[in-house]
């Protein structure tokens, strides 16, 4: 009894903030309910699932370039996270490294509508400092990052990374600082090369605090919005559509309610199943073990 | 001697003293009157007395939805002198591409959050078809002052009747707009490049509204195309190509209408077998054709990056919305820019025609505003169309559209991209798109499908306007507008 009392906050908590809206969207995906038409909503069953995946514009091509952008974002600011985890793990004693590590994060903590608006001005090719740099150092031509269909994805994948690197780093350093100390001089005095200690203690300890990095990570670029709108608005064409504006355009640009629960209930389902291989995969060892 | 005598009981005055007071009286009553007049009109207003504060959504760095709202302490002024009220305005924007959004998402919880709102003139029918904005017709029917004779009935079909031809009114205009060609007048009269630009053409640059008034693109290739020389870092031409909201669609529309296309039919909703055309084919090729004499970037072009490019002294002249002359004619610039009328395009049939997009934005007032800032609205309304205030509006640099303010003799002088604003308000020479509920569905499949043309991720104008016609006949048909479904060809369209 006392236990349910001393959980009811955060229970009713949990139940109007999450239950509620998720029941809500879940009903809402079975009806044809538009905002702007002045109609009621009419229940259409799965009308608006079929829609979605048998259409040719939706979700199947947005998806593929969200996958993409996923992987190569978070396989990126993963290597590049850890490499300066590395770094600022081993030079503990160097002069500034608290300044260097303040300036390493403060990209992790910028809103990214303000990220991606510079980032246009920086991309700009008449008046952006890239632009100029390439003319006035190297004689090159203006490049047009974020109207070239061959660069505007990348661009902004170069931006996410930018500012989310520095969060693998954070993770980085907190799954080394998970390591024993004991265990890693006992390497020391041992005298295992780097290259056995990094799988055999370091990954060992580490491993989990960095594996719910690259999760947090996953979901997080999974919903990526917010840095496309300032920069590209899903353009050109469609080649940074991804699916969060896919989501957002339908639900508060053209107000289609019905389909567009219905298109969130079938990113919910990714994202649930996206995280249920990582906890897998996470336990996978421990399983082992316990079953051995 | 006294000045009166009795006879019998009555009291008999002198003629003069009669006379005197008569003239008194009637002094009093003539210099009195407007003060009892509005002493009568103080105390029979409902608000008389009442503090009322007033919510505007407005569009974020739009001069002339700004000019709204900094005009207001003038409409305080004149209802506590007229009506005896205190009235004050609290102020929300939002930029062209959330307006809609933050309005919408308001509106339907039935909120006067916004009581008064700054609409694109598109939005008129989805705002009306839900009924979150008040009809006017009734409005307008009880106060005289807003039945207005508007400069043109294109004024009338953009800003204030959904559906279009209805005769249903839900806007009154807050600032008309069109399209204007802004060029660098200093270039243009630089004697040197005159005399360049004629041996290479063997022909005169225009350099006056009137040639400008009779020039075609063809004409005006030329001129773009002496002026474009990256190695100065300079260019001929600008125009908007961004995916940003209704930025490409708007100039696409240009080349559309200009050379005699159709978007649809709006009697039928029939938008397959209307847009994708081979003539609005070849429209949209020539509309990307044109991305050569604009600068690096031109495909992100939109509303500000094209002041930008203008105002930095990077291109020639720029296609632009006459709303925003005052951010396009800086100090610098004053007197170095002439605001002329785009160029006719020559369509398949050979004439030459202008028909370019209407902008402009009408003022939309809540439907759900309890009766005090109803009222308060209304008067906001009567205050805005009288003749003194919409001369203040074009004095601060707004584009009025009554007929009266527009004729006057001192109109064209006021700012420099009057004349133009009246030439292209006149009919047949601009027009708005679609005004149906939909509308913002429909124009995120353009807005895809014309960038994704100018950037090269299609190159076949032909598939794309397929894929836009056949994507639209689909919302519509959806929404019950058309009344024929996609043909089976549709299912082959992509981009």
């Amino acid at each position: 009894m006392l236990v349910l009392v001393l959980l009811a906050p955060v229970l009713s908590f949990f139940i109007v903030f999450n239950t509620i809206p998720t029941l809500w969207l879940l009903g809402l995906s079975f009806y044809n309910y538009s905002l702007t038409s002045g109609m009621p909503p009419e229940f259409v069953g799965f009308r608006n699932f079929f829609a979605i995946l048998a259409s040719k514009n939706a979700i199947w091509f947005d998806l593929s370039r969200t996958f993409t952008f996923v992987l190569c974002g978070v396989t990126l600011q993963t290597i590049l996270g850890g490499l300066l985890g590395f770094l600022f793990w081993g030079s503990k004693n160097m002069p500034g490294r608290r300044i260097a590590l303040t300036m390493l994060f403060a990209p992790m903590v910028l809103t990214p509508v303000a990220t991606g608006t510079f980032f246009r001005f920086i991309y700009d090719p008449t008046f952006g400092i890239l632009n100029y740099i390439a003319r006035a150092g190297f004689g090159a031509g203006s490049i047009d990052f974020l109207g070239d269909p061959n660069l505007a994805f990348w661009a902004v994948l170069a931006v996410d990374c930018w500012m989310w690197t520095p969060f693998m780093t954070l993770m980085t350093l907190a799954a080394l600082g998970s390591v024993p100390t004991a265990e890693l001089e006992a390497a020391e005095i041992d005298r295992v090369p780097m290259w056995r200690r990094l799988p055999l203690v370091i990954w060992h300890h580490g491993k989990f605090i960095l594996m719910l990095g690259i999760l947090l990570r996953t979901i997080d670029s999974f919903k990526t919005l917010d840095l496309i709108i300032p920069m590209t608005k899903g353009g050109p064409g469609q080649n940074t559509r991804l699916v969060a504006l896919e989501l957002n355009k339908q639900a508060f640009e053209s107000f289609n309610m019905g389909w567009s629960s219905a298109y969130a209930v079938l990113l919910l389902l990714i994202s649930i199943a996206m995280t249920s291989v990582f906890i897998f995969v996470l336990n996978l060892r421990r399983r082992r073990e316990s079953g051995s | 001697m006294p000045n009166s005598r009795h006879t019998g009981s009555s009291i008999l005055v002198p003629r003069r003293t009669l006379l005197k007071g008569g003239a008194a009286l009637a002094l009093g009553s003539t210099l009195g009157m407007p003060f009892i007049n509005r002493l009568a009109a103080q105390e029979s207003h409902p608000l008389a007395g009442k503090s009322i504060e007033m919510n505007i959504l407005g569009i974020a760095g739009w001069v002339p939805s700004s000019l709204g709202v900094k005009m207001s302490p003038l409409f305080a002024d004149y209802v506590k002198e007229k009506y005896g009220y205190d009235v004050s305005f609290q102020f929300q924007e939002a930029p062209f591409a959330d307006l809609f959004q933050k309005a919408a998402t308001s509106l339907v919880t039935r909120s006067q959050e916004f009581n008064i709102i700054i609409s694109d003139s598109q939005w008129l029918g989805a705002l009306a078809k839900p009924g979150w904005i008040l009809q006017l017709n009734d409005v307008i029917d009880k106060n005289p002052a807003l039945n207005i004779d508007w400069y043109s009935k294109t004024v009338v079909d953009t800003y204030m009747t959904y559906p279009d031809g209805s005769g249903d009114i839900w806007g009154l205009p807050q600032e008309g707009d069109v399209e204007a060609l802004f060029v660098r007048k200093d270039w243009l009269e630089d004697e040197k490049e005159r005399e360049a630009f004629k041996a290479k053409y063997n022909a005169e640059m225009p350099r006056t509204f009137e040639d400008f008034e009779n020039l075609t693109m063809d004409e005006f290739e030329k001129v773009a195309d002496f002026f474009t020389r990256p190695d100065e870092q300079r260019w001929g031409f600008a125009q908007q190509y961004s995916r940003v909201y209704d930025f490409a669609t708007c100039a696409f529309n240009n080349f559309l209408w200009s050379r005699g296309g159709e978007l649809w039919n709006p009697e039928t909703g029939q938008v397959e077998g209307v847009l994708n055309t081979p003539e609005n084919a070849k429209s949209l090729e020539e509309y990307k054709r044109w991305l050569k004499y604009g600068p690096p970037g031109s495909t992100n072009i939109g509303i500000a990056e094209g002041i930008d490019v203008f105002t930095q002294g990077k291109v020639f002249s720029t296609i632009q919305w006459a709303a925003i002359g005052p951010a396009m004619i800086t100090e610098e610039l004053k007197g170095k820019v002439l605001v002329v009328p785009p160029p006719k395009h020559t369509g398949p049939s050979g004439e030459a025609k202008r028909i370019y997009s209407m902008g402009g934005q009408p003022w939309v007032i809540n439907a759900f505003n309890d009766e005090e800032k109803m009222r308060v609205a209304i008067d906001f309304m009567n205050w805005w169309y009288q003749p003194e205030t919409a001369l203040e509006f074009a004095r601060r640099g707004g584009n009025p559209c009554d007929k009266a303010t527009l004729s006057r003799d001192d109109f064209n002088d006021i700012n420099p991209w009057n004349q133009t604003y009246k030439f292209m308000l006149e009919d047949g020479r601009s027009q708005d798109f679609w005004h149906d509920p939909k509308y913002s569905e429909m124009l995120s499949i353009q807005q895809e499908g014309y960038s994704s043309f100018v950037t090269g991720q299609s190159t076949d104008a032909q598939a794309v306007m397929d894929y836009i016609a056949c994507a639209q006949q689909q919302i519509l048909y959806d929404s019950g507008t058309a009344t024929e479904a996609p043909s089976d060809r549709c299912a082959m369209t992509s981009l």
